[in-house]
């Protein structure tokens, strides 16, 4: 087991509370604005619900410079504005730490599991900082069915409008499904439920300091839990609402740590997921209701004109990564935008192959699985553009019923990704097919308008 | 008259005859040792090829990319890469072998120069092995960067990436064989140097108009703090 870093203040903390039934953490990065909001609805969730438990509420920042901790510590909730029905017997603690080592939303949740197993915790939520939906009652879905249904990992279920978690609808639920067989609608949602079971053997993992540390942190908990055969259920929370990311956040970098991880635990777990096959709904708590979600804007015209320049200019990396036939098919696509083409359509079978191409690929290819992987961004531009274009007059059931088309796509494509691992079939390169010589460039308006 | 052409002609078929039976032994016995040498090479590289398996180089051999580096179409195998090093480190050896023969002035120092250059020309040849694999695997990353920020002219700031660092490579080959080392390293530094300047001309006037759209977006943004990015699809 890798020591993990633990600041001499929190370790002092921990000493003086001594032992804790629950622990609510919460990571946080310049969310000044929203983190108030978080700490009170888990003070009030941890009050209203689990009054006769000691609580701990730990903010483990990374070094925010809008004194986001001084929010954590002076957020005041009001007794009045909680309907108890019995007076809590122990306040719940409050404690804000920076954590050290690699930045990254990983490192924060390092230090919260670490203050939850030494304070002996019988269960741990975790939920981001900047949501604004977030009610007491959250804190209540994630925690219960650890702490009385003998459940290990409790996911989130939200709804979310129809192009909100793209990264989520378009690779990570499909392929974690496929791989694991267990349909967790959000395995990168952001808020869990973890049992101290569970909460153990995350710290004994040393994989850290890998892209876990930063966005590859909620697969990797989902991933570990699915496939070392703890128990997994998910909560339906309602909405998720929560602040815009920092606009200046890189997407490729986003990509490449979650959809990194995905693959990176494939290689791990490769014995477990090649003997499951379908997949099975997962237990679900939680009254279902509808929800009023934001809007979320979607820039098509530059989507397609970041998957057109890939065709372009990626063609010699493509070629090393993907399968002969998925190759082809991408190239075909990439000449159709090119030529301005309206019906710009990238389909569930293809948009699946792609992705477990480059799993292999990654797998295949060691050292150049950086570029490989940032390779994947103007292909799941496409995919989401071509997403868009399909499901503009759609509404959220029709959404979801489409998205149950793409998981089984990816389920029916598990013999082709394990014959694909195996290397019993080759990616263009070395099947003979040659990288096409740069095009010049397409129309300057993009073929698909929004 | 006659007496003295048949005299001359004597003297060349002399000449001649001593000429051949001095060298053509030598030169049989080199002819032999050459010949034999290449058999044996095409023996043992045609036994090679049937026998030999390296799984593991030829793991290591895909999982560095240094296949793709030997072959673009990455198909090498460590069973090809074995025989032929075992061909031509056979052939080499008869060739030397068969000069050394002669037992000349000329061919032992050709031997001797040959046999001291070996593991410099060797350690010449990783350099550039490393310096075709360092400058592939650069030049992709920087290919696919310049895509996804959408730089102007990706694939030629790839070729620049990849031109320097071979260059770089030739240069430490040149100096470790002491072949034009001034001439090399001359032409490196005004490359190179040329490559900064021109890189730090782009970035200047790039920047001057990359703070001008982040004002202008940070102005934008107070004004509509309710739209969310672009890439907020996570």
């Amino acid at each position: 087991m890798a020591d993990a870093p633990m600041p001499e203040e929190a370790r002092r903390a921990a000493e003086l509370i001594g032992k804790a039934d629950i622990v609510v953490g919460i990571p946080s990065y310049n969310n000044s604005r929203t983190i108030g909001h978080v700490v009170r609805a888990a003070y009030a969730g941890l009050a209203k619900y689990f009054p006769h438990l000691t609580g701990v509420v730990v903010n483990s920042d990374g070094g925010s410079a809008d004194n986001t901790r001084d929010a954590v510590l002076s957020a005041r909730v009001e007794d009045r504005h909680l309907l108890l029905m019995s007076t809590p017997l122990v306040a719940a603690h409050r404690l804000s730490f920076p954590y050290h080592g690699i930045p990254g939303k990983g490192s924060a949740f390092r230090l919260i599991f670490s203050l939850a197993d030494r304070l002996q915790a019988k269960a741990c939520a975790v939920v981001d900082s900047d949501l604004r939906s977030i009610t007491p009652e959250w804190i209540d879905l994630l925690l219960r069915p650890v702490l009385f249904a003998d459940y290990d990992f409790v996911a989130p279920y939200y709804h979310r409008h129809k192009y909100d978690g793209t990264i989520t609808n378009s690779i990570v639920y499909p392929l974690t499904r496929a791989l694991y067989g267990l349909r967790v609608r959000q395995p990168i949602g952001g808020e869990f439920g973890v049992s101290a079971r569970l909460v153990s053997r995350y710290l004994k993992r040393d994989d850290w300091e890998t892209e876990v540390a930063r966005y590859g942190i909620d697969i990797w908990m989902t991933t570990i839990a699915l496939a070392e055969g703890f128990r997994v259920c998910q909560s339906f929370l309602g909405a998720k609402l929560h602040d815009a990311k920092d606009p200046s956040s890189d997407l490729t970098a986003m990509l490449q740590q979650v959809v990194g991880s995905v693959f990176m635990l494939m290689q791990e777990y490769a014995p477990v997921w090649r003997t499951r096959g379908g997949s099975a709904p997962a237990d679900l708590f939680g009254f279902q209701f509808d929800v009023g979600l934001d809007p979320v804007s979607v820039n098509l015209e530059r989507m397609v004109n970041a998957f057109r320049r890939g065709c372009q200019e990626l063609g010699e990396i493509w070629a090393m990564a993907l399968h002969a036939d998925t190759y082809a098919a991408i190239r075909k696509l990439g000449r159709e935008v090119s030529g301005g083409a309206k019906n710009f359509h990238l389909d569930d079978e293809l948009w699946a192959r792609v992705v477990l191409d480059l799993a292999c690929a990654h797998n295949r290819h060691p050292v150049s699985r950086g570029y490989i992987l940032r390779s994947l961004t103007p292909l799941y531009l496409a995919r989401v553009a071509s997403f868009v274009q399909e499901t503009q007059e759609l509404v959220s059931a029709q959404v979801e019923e489409k998205m149950e088309q793409l998981c089984l796509q990816f389920e029916k494509l598990k013999p082709y990704l394990i014959d694909c691992w195996d290397g019993r079939l080759q990616p263009a390169a070395k099947a003979g097919e040659t990288p096409p010589a740069p095009e010049p460039a397409g129309p300057p308006s993009a073929a698909v308008e929004g | 008259m006659v007496e003295t052409l048949r005299e001359v002609l004597q003297g060349a078929l002399d000449r001649l005859h001593a000429q051949v039976t001095t060298h053509l032994p030598s030169m049989l016995a080199a002819l032999v040792l050459v010949l034999g040498a290449f058999l044996i090479a095409l023996a043992v590289r045609w036994v090679i090829y049937r026998i030999f398996k390296g799984p593991a180089i030829d793991k290591f051999l895909r999982q560095s990319g240094v296949a793709f580096v030997l072959d673009r179409s990455g198909r090498l195998r460590a069973t090809r890469l074995v025989a032929e090093t075992v061909y031509w480190g056979i052939l080499l050896t008869g060739l030397l072998s068969g000069l050394s023969i002669f037992n000349t002035d000329l061919t032992t120092q050709m031997t001797q120069s040959f046999v001291f250059l070996l593991p410099k020309l060797v350690m010449a040849g990783l350099i550039l092995l490393v310096g075709a694999w360092l400058s592939q695997y650069l030049s992709r990353s920087m290919l696919v960067w310049a895509v996804n920020e959408e730089f102007p002219y990706p694939r030629r700031l790839a070729g620049v990436v990849r031109i320097l660092i071979m260059f770089a490579a030739v240069v430490a080959a040149a100096d470790q064989l002491n072949f034009a080392r001034t001439v090399f390293l001359t032409a490196f530094i005004m490359f190179f140097g040329g490559a900064v300047l021109a890189s730090s001309l782009a970035i200047g006037l790039g920047s001057a108009r990359g703070v001008r759209q982040l004002l202008e977006e940070k102005k934008e943004q107070a004004g509509e703090s309710g739209e969310r990015s672009l890439w907020s699809h996570l």
